[in-house]
């Protein structure tokens, strides 16, 4: 190989999907290169600029994906070496949705569009790949967090082939039935009116017997008709696009879409037998495709939306499992998959406030005015909780007259546990220590959780601090929202007051047993049922939330409560400590991925790993982990003056 | 053909030389944008430094079309030594090749891939000197492309056109201090395709440079 391919190639095969390439494909990709050099400040291509014949890989630099809106800016992701990006040019020339802005000086590898599609039509495992991406609506085909990251995604199993089975489901195909057609003779500006009577962006000629001769669409119009100046009354045989590519209605939604891709196709004739020889019975658009694959989230959400039913809500949270599974593998960001678990979480606790609301509909009218919020702590409280485990929550509500105190005690108390009741069927395990709504401690109006609160920061009991990690990640999920603002302010001013609370709380961050023996291997568990498993939950993760919770307090930031945002939050207000929070948020996403990988392989909490199932790529991956929590420890250790402060 | 041309007649011009000189008669005009111009940035290995007694071991380029380097073509060529074959040891890691060209052809491709491009290479004084021997049995006694050296150019762009260049140490503007200064990774050195390609990248970034400092096209590159 030409000693400047080979060097093109070598940093290519670093990263998907050029690492699923052979050596000789890989080496005409390489071959077909260009390379470009800009400078902090340029553009690389502009939001609404035609798609060029290229996509992107970053090989040095930073680049930001902004997307302008009414009257600003904002960025949309952030590339870094390896990431992919502007590869809408792959599916059909359209115009970008957002801007490349050169925000390092960089040099970016721009491979034509021409080269790739070749390559998408042979090796499904790359198509999956971009398709993958796409579903997501992700703009940058993302190899973020770590070396090791990346090489896992390399070295992984070929399981992920399969991935795309969650979009088998015909149910989440959304294709028009009813499809526009005309007859070959028929004239195009006939053809044309019907279109725009149906608005629809296609045609399909045939004749009586409805198999397709020929498709038009409004492409055509623009480049054979306006363009060229044909007189309107030309038959539309004459500018229809023939013959044309069927599938069958039944075919699997990755099938349908993997053609529609391989074939830059933008839309997609299916019919009875999946031949031109048989009746038009649908057609697909790439409108339908990116609509029903982008928002994959967004079915499973509408559908939550519109159910009430217990099996229901629990299958589709079953689904969404699915879906977690698929993400996960795919290495798509901590960021994304956590957002989209969390929106689908609170909806199904939003929807338990409304099946609570509704058995209680004989209550007293005066109790239902009283104003709540449902608040859930912990992991979901942090919108970290991937998978259904423990379930810890609490209610607040308004203060009420003294005699009506008891009355709404109960009422909430019964209100709170309908609620749980309900997650409980939607599969979330009960909380061990019995925070949750159903519990009357953890029921409570306003003027007592201050009291709780302030009583925690005063007298930080170790059973004080205990709470306190778990109470201090709380977030308001259904109800009164402005309850949970409310107590998040009351929280601050007291630790304002009782800044002595913090050390408390750091001599707690420092009390997680450390991950690593003293030879340098996991430290696993000595008696019980988990013996000889390592403890992924208490040893690494709980320490990383514990930091974090306690740094973004000291810092006076509340509403920030994802661990991970936390220390993004806090590379920001630290900036000579920038480079350890990114470590460390790095590190927390990889253990949550891992932790949940590990729950839905064993259909577990995944909290307990046994190492030595582990490959040893993997177990380096999760030992790198560790260093950002000895490193902000010590940190912590002399920020907080843990050495003279003596309980 | 001109009127000048008409005396060298008698020297043997090979075709491809013809061809060659041929395509460089017209004069790139000044006004043209540096992103219209196509550059071809080459290196060469050689024996030793002694353009009397050294010859080309390796040959190694790639253009720069709309200021992107275009990996395509990239191309590596292997002449074979003057006195056919016996000093062929290694040097620079270099081994017998299988693909080695006879000098002719060497020049033939060389020169047909140079074509009327804008030459650009590290002290490139040098490997013009160098390709200027290996072309001169076939007719060839100067190439006529216009050439940029990017040691040159880089002690413009840092210390203005006026710099007085017996005052910098050669060293601050070899290649490998360039590549370091301007943040270009060098991976595998001493292959003149390698280093070719840092070249390459050098002269990308330096022309970014250049923009700034309004040297927009030609005329003001060339200079």
């Amino acid at each position: 190989m030409n000693v400047i391919v080979h060097r093109v190639a070598e940093f290519l095969k670093r990263f998907p999907p050029f690492s699923f390439l052979s050596k000789e494909v890989l080496e005409k990709v390489a071959a077909s290169v260009q390379v470009r050099y800009l400078e902090k400040g340029e553009t690389l291509f502009r939001q609404g600029q035609p798609a060029e014949p290229h996509f992107y890989i970053l090989k040095e630099g930073a680049i930001i994906l902004t997307e302008s809106l009414q009257n600003h800016e904002e960025i949309r992701d952030q590339c870094d070496e390896g990431d992919v990006f502007g590869v809408l040019a792959l599916l059909g020339k359209r115009p970008y949705v957002l801007s490349a802005k050169v925000e390092e000086n960089s040099l970016v590898y721009a491979i034509p569009v021409t080269v790739f599609e070749e390559i998408l039509e042979n090796n499904s495992r790359v198509a999956l790949y971009f398709a993958a991406g796409f579903a997501s609506g992700q703009v940058v085909i993302r190899q973020d967090l770590s070396e090791g990251q990346k090489a896992r995604g390399i070295f992984k199993n070929e399981s992920r082939d399969h991935s795309l089975m969650i979009f088998s489901d015909q149910s989440e195909i959304k294709f028009s039935e009813k499809v526009l057609t005309c007859c070959p003779e028929q004239s195009i500006q006939e053809a044309a009116a019907l279109m725009a009577e149906k608005q629809v962006s296609s045609i399909v000629v045939c004749r009586e017997d409805l198999k397709p001769l020929g498709i038009i669409t409004d492409k055509d119009f623009r480049s054979k008709v306006v363009a060229k100046g044909i007189p309107l009354e030309t038959p539309t045989s004459k500018i229809m696009s023939t013959p044309v590519l069927t599938m069958r209605r039944d075919a699997s939604f990755s099938d349908l879409y993997l053609t529609m891709i391989k074939n830059r196709l933008h839309h997609l004739i299916l019919t009875e037998d999946g031949t031109d020889q048989s009746q038009v019975c649908g057609i697909l658009s790439d409108h339908d495709v990116l609509l029903s694959m982008g928002n994959s989230p967004a079915v499973l959400i509408h559908g939550l939306m519109n159910t009430l039913d217990l099996k229901e809500m629990r299958l589709i949270r079953d689904q969404a499992e699915q879906m977690l599974r698929y993400y996960l593998e795919n290495e798509l960001t901590m960021d994304f998959v956590a957002s989209v678990m969390t929106e689908v979480n609170d909806i199904i606790i939003k929807q338990a406030l409304r099946i609570a609301e509704n058995s209680l509909s004989d209550e007293d009218p005066a109790l239902k005015k009283i104003p709540f919020c449902f608040l859930s702590l912990g992991s979901e409280g942090r919108e970290e909780q991937l998978l259904r485990t423990d379930q810890d929550n609490a209610l607040v509500y308004g203060d009420v007259p003294e005699a009506l105190a008891d009355q709404a005690q109960a009422y909430f108390l019964k209100l709170g546990t309908a609620m749980v009741e309900v997650l409980l069927a939607c599969g979330f395990a009960s909380c061990p220590g019995d925070i949750m709504a159903s519990n009357p401690k953890w029921v409570q109006p306003m003027s007592k959780w201050k009291e709780y609160f302030s009583e925690w920061i005063i007298r930080p009991t170790e059973e004080a601090i205990l709470s306190a990690t778990i109470f201090f990640d709380f977030r308001p999920i259904a109800g009164n929202l402005g309850l949970g603002e409310t107590l998040s302010l009351h929280i601050y001013e007291e630790i304002q007051k009782k800044k002595i609370f913090l050390n408390f709380l750091a001599k707690n961050a420092m009390m997680n047993p450390p991950p690593l023996g003293f030879f340098k291997d996991f430290v696993a568990e000595k008696s019980g049922e988990h013996k000889n498993e390592f403890d992924i939950k208490s040893r690494a993760m709980m320490p990383l939330a514990d930091l974090a919770r306690l740094l973004v307090l000291s810092h006076g930031v509340i509403g920030v409560n994802n661990t991970f945002k936390r220390f993004d939050r806090l590379a920001e207000l630290e900036p000579n400590y920038e480079a350890l929070f990114k470590q460390a948020a790095k590190a927390y996403e990889i253990l949550m991925r891992t932790r949940a990988l590990e729950g839905l392989r064993n259909q577990s909490s995944g909290r307990f790993i046994k190492p030595e199932s582990l490959g040893k790529l993997e177990r380096q991956l999760l030992k790198n982990t560790f260093s950002p929590i000895t490193e902000l420890q010590s940190i912590v250790k002399v920020r907080f003056q843990l050495d003279y402060f003596q309980q | 053909m001109s009127w000048w041309n008409f005396g060298r007649k008698k020297i043997d011009h090979a075709d491809f030389v013809e061809a060659f000189l041929l395509k460089n008669q017209k004069p790139i005009p000044a006004i043209r944008s540096i992103a219209q111009l196509e550059f071809t940035v080459f290196d060469t290995e050689t024996t030793g430094l002694s353009i009397k007694d050294d010859y080309i071991l390796s040959f190694g380029a790639v253009k720069i079309r709309n200021q992107a380097i275009q990996i395509e073509t990239a191309l590596e060529l292997y002449p074979n030594s003057p006195n056919s074959g016996e000093k062929t040891a290694p040097i620079h890691g270099l081994i017998q090749r299988e693909n080695q060209l006879s000098i002719r052809q060497f020049a033939e491709q060389s020169l047909d891939y140079f074509g009327n491009s804008i030459l650009v290479a590290h002290h490139i004084g040098f490997d013009t000197e160098m390709m200027q021997k290996a072309c001169k049995p076939f007719g060839l006694e100067k190439l006529p492309n216009p050439m940029i050296d990017t040691m040159t150019l880089a002690i413009r762009l840092e210390h203005g056109p006026h710099a007085d260049r017996s005052q910098f140490n050669p060293e601050q503007y070899g290649l490998d201090a360039l590549c370091s200064r301007y943040d270009i990774l060098t991976e595998d050195r001493h292959t003149a395709a390698g280093d070719a390609f840092l070249t390459a990248q050098l002269f990308l970034k330096l022309l970014k440079l250049a923009a700034v400092k309004g040297i927009k096209n030609f005329g003001q590159l060339i200079r």
